[in-house]
């Protein structure tokens, strides 16, 4: 479906570094959009700061460009205000889990219906290299003067944490495994992250894909593993969580990618709104109408019973 | 002789139903068509430390100002005899409990040690002993107070017995006893007191029969031993309905009523009510037909608050977020990419005293500059600032027209004073409400170029409706793509803000800026809540002989500079006097950078509190006539 796949190009030329993992990532996410067959023009593709959040002028669908780190409560904004728009947020490590960690933890708990695309290479790839927070201690990528001495933080398990229901890892040179993983995220109800292991062929020469190559495998390849919850019970969330945890923990000789937990039966934020106020659910409130040729749609009649709690009636007796 | 206005102060500590006062006897008095207005002052505490209500009633105007010294003073503690001593006006009346007698100032451990101390000072300059007994006796005959000792604990143990309630129960109607009592004093009717019970308790039955038996029977034993001193005289007002509401609340009203559809917050005081008032009004449905409806988003910080608003925004809902000063501070980049992105969002702005968190349940006026500068780089942005209740109402509708007409942040700034006080308001114009969403569009298709250079304002399709935009917070081309091309940046820099200009020309002045009075003895320079204690400063002053005028700021950016460089020009460098809840003079620097027009006379009150009438009429008196060139107030604890 290649021509397919066109619909979702722009003319912008991508700057990024020959070689970096980014194109993969945007492949990937410009054939899950073909063949979700997403309509652009519903469809909203919200970023941050870095090189990684430069995706969204490279994929034809609507773009905000946002904050270094705000890309999360940008996109939840629009989200909310308009339930019907596919989001997908894209950020960078240094973005999302640094600047951005407490809007990357405030969207799991609410579960909005959003995917979140993490572009993970270990550095604040724009600003020339520096560690980013999944950068491990003691490790020295290239720019550094010395050794990192922060600890990492685990996308994966922060994720599970603060309450995502989707929960990934891709490679962005397996596009179409990272495909699929982006297709199933957008599809799923709820808040979705995809931690995808990114090479950054300029400063990260620790990281790189002969680094990845043969310590990669996949959980679905993986005998047994089921990381859906299919029954809401405590039980088989706490066990799908326990091993999800347990792979999350996993990297060295063997890094798993695939899908590590979905529990589709959390309500998303939406709906928990609706259920206080189904008004909510019937016209997003971005649509509306407020005012008929500048007349407020309130008029002094509806103020008045509106707020009828705050009104005296005078009686002078 | 039945008075026309009447000022009192409720004290007590913070917890113990002052504001339940003064709301009951807010909701009696304008059923009987009286004019209110009460600020609340408070510390930033939940319980126990001193508050008070600080009321003004008219039978003939609509009160919009506060001043002192009080006619009626009811107070449940200890604490606030001792802090309100010398607020009390000769001749007035003190209603307090007379248990609290024997104890002295000095075991009063709520009590701040720097007000303490100097109100020993003044004691010892009075000749006033340490203990509350020590103070009503020099009130009594030193300042012909009269003195109504009520016994809290007779009082509440007759409760206790005859509704066989706990101690704890029964000190809730400690609020009661002080509304029961000024009401015998003013002489309210027994109906329009029930009245304000049932309002203040709606559906709580068992409480409002309480109320109501509690409150009846000091009524009458107060009225047999005092009769009626401060009768008012009947309303003149000629109104048949009234709001009661708060600064917040008439904000959420002109917010919900100008088609408000999304609003995000991040708790801080005092602009959190407003958001709270908004969520309690989530669904608009009157009489079952569906008007639509709000989305109150609670949000991490003020950084998540002011992103999700502009989200909203980019998909045509009518978005807004309100903070204070510290979450101003927050979201101030986020600003930038508004004005960037030519972004609609409505920051309503609560300033209250900083710096830092400086005094959270204070007021000021003190981040004026702020907003208009905050934020890197070069953008436009509209600034305007609301002064009593119905400015507020209409600039909160207005202020989302501005943000869609001109694609733009726009701040609305207010101040705690506006926002924590209780007003009696009428029912807004319809006739003076317009929505106007500018270019918004919600049908479009293709790929759009959402920053078209060839108007300085371009069309808008919102997210959603059919066309594809981008948007970053980059230099960008006409489709919103990241350009660095130097004549480019010239261009959409220039596109920006010559929207600044044509906001300049389309607002009219006579709204941006309003010009009270035409006496050329002195001018006052104001701005926000000082508007009501300089119009009533006016007036006493003419009374003294001096003729003066009143120029309320209302617009900061576009600045009103035509108008308000003819009236200053008209007036003299000598005779403008700058009016300002800061240090700074912030509106008058904001002046002369607009028009070029040099003031050197300020009255200035940085302590939280507001401005109170007869301070400022002193003050003028200073300047005007004693050649004083600032004065600083304080008045006020
Ligand atoms: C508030 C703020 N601080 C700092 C920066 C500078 N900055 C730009 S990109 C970036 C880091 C990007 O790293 P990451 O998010 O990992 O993205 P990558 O470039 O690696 O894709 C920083 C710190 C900024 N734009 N804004
Ligand atoms: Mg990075």
């Amino acid at each position: 479906m290649a021509s397919n796949v066109a619909r979702y190009k722009t003319d912008v030329w991508s700057d990024w570094c020959p070689g970096c993992g980014d194109f993969g990532i945007v492949a990937a996410m410009q054939k899950a959009f073909a063949e979700l067959d997403l309509d652009p023009a519903q469809t909203v593709v919200v970023s941050g700061i870095g090189c990684s959040s430069k995706t969204p002028h490279f994929i034809h669908a609507n773009g905000v460009h946002t904050l270094h780190g705000r890309a999360i409560p940008f996109a939840t904004g629009i989200k909310l205000a308009n339930p019907r728009l596919t989001v997908v947020v894209n950020g960078g490590d240094g973005d999302l889990l640094g600047i951005g960690a407490g809007h990357f933890v405030a969207v799991g708990r609410r579960n909005v219906d959003i995917t979140v695309i993490l572009h993970n290479n270990q550095v604040y790839g724009l600003t020339k290299g520096q560690a980013s927070p999944t950068l491990r201690r003691w490790e020295q990528v290239k720019s550094l003067p010395r050794p990192n001495i922060q600890d990492a933080v685990n996308p994966i398990a922060l994720a599970i944490a603060s309450g995502y229901t989707f929960v990934a890892r891709g490679y962005a040179l397996w596009v179409d495994h990272l495909k699929e993983l982006i297709k199933a995220a957008i599809r799923h109800k709820g808040t979705a992250l995809i931690d995808v292991l990114q090479p950054c062929v300029t400063y990260n020469n620790l990281y790189t894909a002969d680094f990845y190559k043969g310590r990669l495998y996949k959980l679905e390849e993986e005998p047994g593993w089921d990381p859906i919850v299919h029954e809401p019970s405590i039980d088989e969330i706490d066990e799908k969580v326990a091993r999800a945890w347990e792979k999350a923990l996993e990297w060295g000789q063997r890094i798993p990618v695939g899908v590590f937990y979905v529990n589709p039966h959390v309500e998303t934020y939406e709906e928990r709104i609706a259920k206080l106020n189904p008004l909510y659910q019937e016209k997003p409130i971005a649509l509306q109408e407020i005012e008929e040729n500048g007349t407020p749609a309130i008029s002094r009649e509806d103020f008045i019973k509106l707020f009828n709690k705050y009104i005296v009636e005078v009686d002078r007796r | 002789m039945p008075l026309r206005d009447l000022l009192l102060l409720i004290g007590g500590p913070q917890g113990s139903g002052m504001e339940t006062s003064g709301q009951i006897l807010t909701s009696a008095l304008a059923r009987r068509g009286y004019g209110v207005l009460s600020d609340r002052e408070y510390y930033s505490n939940i319980v126990g430390r001193h508050s008070y209500v600080h009321m003004r009633i008219s039978s003939h105007t609509i009160p919009r100002s506060l001043t002192y010294p009080v006619h009626l003073a009811g107070f449940v503690d200890a604490e606030s005899v001792f802090t309100h001593t010398f607020d009390i006006a000769s001749g007035g009346w003190l209603i307090y409990d007379a248990g609290t007698d024997p104890t002295k100032i000095t075991r009063i451990p709520s009590m701040e040690p720097q007000v303490r101390d100097r109100l020993l000072g003044k004691y010892r300059e009075h000749g006033i002993g340490e203990t509350v007994k020590d103070v009503i006796e020099y009130l009594e005959k030193e300042k012909g107070v009269n003195i109504v000792p009520l016994s809290f604990k007779l009082i509440l143990n007759m409760l206790r017995q005859k509704y066989n309630m706990t101690l704890g129960q029964a000190q809730r109607f400690r609020s009661t006893i002080i509304f029961a009592a000024m009401a015998a004093l003013l002489g309210l009717d027994a109906d329009s007191v029930s009245y304000g019970i049932e309002r203040r308790f709606r559906g709580r039955e068992k409480v409002i029969e309480m109320n109501k038996f509690l409150a009846s029977k000091l009524i009458e034993e107060i009225r047999s031993d005092y009769g009626t001193p401060l009768a008012l005289e009947p309303s003149s007002i000629d109104i048949d309905k009234l709001l009661i509401a708060t600064g917040n609340d008439v904000v959420g009203m002109g917010k919900i009523v100008g088609g408000l559809r999304f609003q995000s917050y991040y708790p801080i005081t005092p602009a959190a009510d407003e958001s709270t008032f908004l969520e309690s009004h989530e669904s608009l449905v009157v009489d079952g037909e569906k008007k639509g409806n709000i989305l109150v988003f609670q949000t991490e910080d003020e950084i998540a608050a002011i992103a999700s608003a502009i989200g909203a925004g980019l998909t045509g809902a009518r978005s807004a977020t309100a903070t204070s000063g510290p979450g101003f501070s927050l979201m101030v980049e986020a600003l930038g990419w508004a004005g960037m992105n030519e972004s609609p969002v409505v920051i309503t702005y609560y300033q209250r005293g900083g710096p830092s968190t400086g005094q959270p349940t204070r007021g000021s006026q003190s981040d004026l500059l702020f907003t208009m500068f905050a934020s890197h780089g070069e953008f436009p942005r509209i600034v305007l600032a609301s002064g009593d209740p119905e400015e507020a109402f209409y600039d909160a509708i207005n202020a989302m027209n501005y943000a869609e007409r001109y694609q733009v942040p726009v701040i609305h700034l207010l101040d705690k004073f506006l926002a924590n006080s209780t007003f009696t308001v009428p029912i807004p114009d319809w006739g003076r409400i317009r929505i106007d969403r500018g270019k918004t569009i919600f049908k479009a298709e293709g790929d759009f170029k959402r920053f078209d250079k060839s108007e300085p304002i371009s069309p808008r399709p919102v997210i959603g409706s059919g066309a594809i935009t981008w948007y970053t917070g980059d230099e960008h081309d006409e489709y919103g793509h990241i350009t660095e091309d130097p004549i480019n940046r010239v261009e959409m820099y220039e596109k920006r803000m010559k929207k600044l200009e044509i906001a300049d020309k389309e607002i009219p002045e006579e709204e941006r800026a309003k010009l009270y009075g035409s006496g050329k003895d002195f001018l006052l320079l104001g701005w926000g809540f000082v508007k009501g204690a300089a119009l009533d400063a006016l007036a006493v002053l003419e009374e003294k002989g001096l003729k003066g005028a009143y120029l309320h700021l209302r617009m900061f950016i576009p600045y009103p500079s035509r108008m308000v460089r003819e009236i200053l020009d008209s007036y003299g460098a000598e005779r403008v006097i700058a009016v300002e809840h800061n240090i700074m003079a912030q509106a008058s620097l904001a002046t002369t950078m607009n028009t070029g027009f040099k003031i050197g006379r300020y009255i200035l009150k940085y302590t939280g509190r507001p401005i109170y009438v007869m301070e400022l009429v002193d003050a003028v008196q200073r300047i005007v006539e004693g050649g004083e060139d600032k004065v600083v107030l304080t008045y006020g604890e």
